[in-house]
């Protein structure tokens, strides 16, 4: 016994060192679960409101070229909105009214890592929830992942674990888009299969088949495809429609049928 | 013997680690490299400071790190790599004739700053890019990151040393 102690206390400095590189192994691992408590990441009100100062000095030096963006977006939705309107009757005001848009700014954000985050200064106080879907002006950005009471952390796009079912408008072929972790302008689109006719330049927008992400929300255009004499589906390549680089006001998406719609699949998948 | 200039320590937090954190993921050049220099708050912690108390201040600070990265656990358990090896790797790399080693620019000098500092760099920076990436592969660019990243940091770290290091009389 006492050698036995004497021996715990002689490589108790070790001992240390392999305890705390085990607590940081299951911190490493247990933040790959998809949600979780907003404590150790940047939607802590602590750590987000020092990001939200470093923004705010940052980003009075290019409020010049955000009000530039802003405006060209407003006229972009301008225009839709009187393409909209024009003699169309709303048929079903259940479908149209289904969505509902929360509006935040970027105070942090990244896209040069292998998994990108952002952080928004919208929480739960402003109707944020986990895996609501995020979108700017010009396409898809990312998903939530944890959310406090006043800031939420986003997982980008650009994150090599986020899946978008998606589809190619003009074929209406049901894809995959997904990050391969390499150009924050590209991303790779999957499963298209090789009986389909693609070009480049085809739009990929959002499929609609989950409660996360409306349809037709644009993701990229395709850039390059190519297709080996036996390969089952096309590899392809999209340019995205969003400039990660620049991001700075960007819309979360409120599915106000989303408990209906879950519980509903989830009903059919247990059987 | 261990001397501490709890000054010099308190200026390295601020210089090193607070000043990291704006600048976590905007120090980028080229693409590949990161400028990790907040590193240099754990390696001039003393020499011969308590190895379990360097280990759980180097936890403290890579998880500060961390947070505002979104990496819980991966700037940390590299910051106590470096901790834990930090005066072994001194002692085998430059040594010293004197017991009570001072741990700063003047007692290492430039080729001392290479043999002490960047090894250890390198080593933090591989854990770091290793668990980003979750695993070798496309392993050209990852090394690519690595390398790049580290003499990059090295860089950061090695110039914040020199200009904050105490002036020595010269004869």
């Amino acid at each position: 016994m006492q050698n036995l102690l004497n021996f715990l206390y002689r490589f108790r400095t070790f001992g240390l060192f392999l305890f705390l590189e085990g607590v940081c192994a299951w911190l490493i691992i247990s933040y790959n679960n998809k949600q979780n408590a907003a404590f150790l990441n940047s939607s802590n009100s602590l750590v987000a409101s020092i990001n939200s100062f470093t923004n705010n000095t940052t980003d009075y030096f290019q409020l010049r070229k955000i009000n530039e963006r802003l405006v060209a977006e407003n006229l972009l939705l301008r225009k839709e909105l009187a393409n909209a309107t024009m003699g169309q009757v709303v048929l079903d005001t259940t479908s149209s009214d289904r969505y509902d848009l929360i509006k935040a700014k970027v105070i942090n954000n990244s896209f040069r890592r292998s998994m990108n985050y952002m952080t928004l200064d919208a929480g739960l106080n402003d109707g944020v929830r986990p895996e609501m879907g995020v979108i700017a002006g010009d396409g898809l950005v990312g998903q939530v992942k944890s959310v406090s009471a006043n800031y939420a952390t986003v997982t980008s796009l650009l994150h090599r674990k986020l899946l978008v079912s998606s589809s190619i408008s003009r074929t209406r072929t049901l894809c995959t888009v997904q990050w391969d972790g390499d150009s924050p302008l590209e991303a790779e689109l999957k499963y298209v299969p090789r009986h389909i006719q693609i070009q480049q330049g085809d739009t990929v927008v959002t499929s609609g088949y989950n409660a996360i992400f409306p349809e037709g929300v644009m993701v990229g255009t395709i850039s390059s495809f190519e297709l080996e004499d036996n390969d089952v589906f096309y590899q392809a390549k999209i340019k995205l429609a969003v400039d990660f680089s620049s991001m700075d006001y960007v819309y979360l998406i409120k599915n106000k049928m989303i408990v209906e719609q879950d519980s509903l699949e989830a009903e059919v998948m247990e059987q | 013997m261990v001397r501490i200039n709890y000054v010099q320590q308190a200026l390295h937090l601020v210089i090193f680690l607070l000043l990291q954190i704006p600048f976590l993921y905007k120090l980028i050049l080229f693409d590949v490299a990161f400028g990790f220099f907040y590193i240099g708050f754990v390696l001039f912690l003393p020499y011969g400071l308590n190895r379990s108390l360097a280990m759980l201040i180097a936890f403290a600070g890579g998880l500060i790190v961390d947070v505002f990265s979104n990496t819980p656990g991966m700037h940390a358990s590299a910051s106590i790599l470096v901790a834990f090896a930090k005066d072994s790797w001194f002692g085998l790399t430059v040594g010293s004739s004197d017991d009570d080693v001072y741990l700063d620019w003047n007692e290492l000098g430039v080729w001392g700053s290479v043999k002490y500092l960047l090894p250890l760099i390198f080593v933090h920076h591989f854990i770091i890019f290793t668990v980003e990436n979750g695993g070798f592969n496309s392993f050209g660019f990852l090394l690519a990151k690595i390398s790049y990243s580290a003499l990059y940091s090295f860089t950061i770290v090695f110039g914040l040393s020199f200009l904050m290091a105490p002036k020595v009389r010269r004869i």
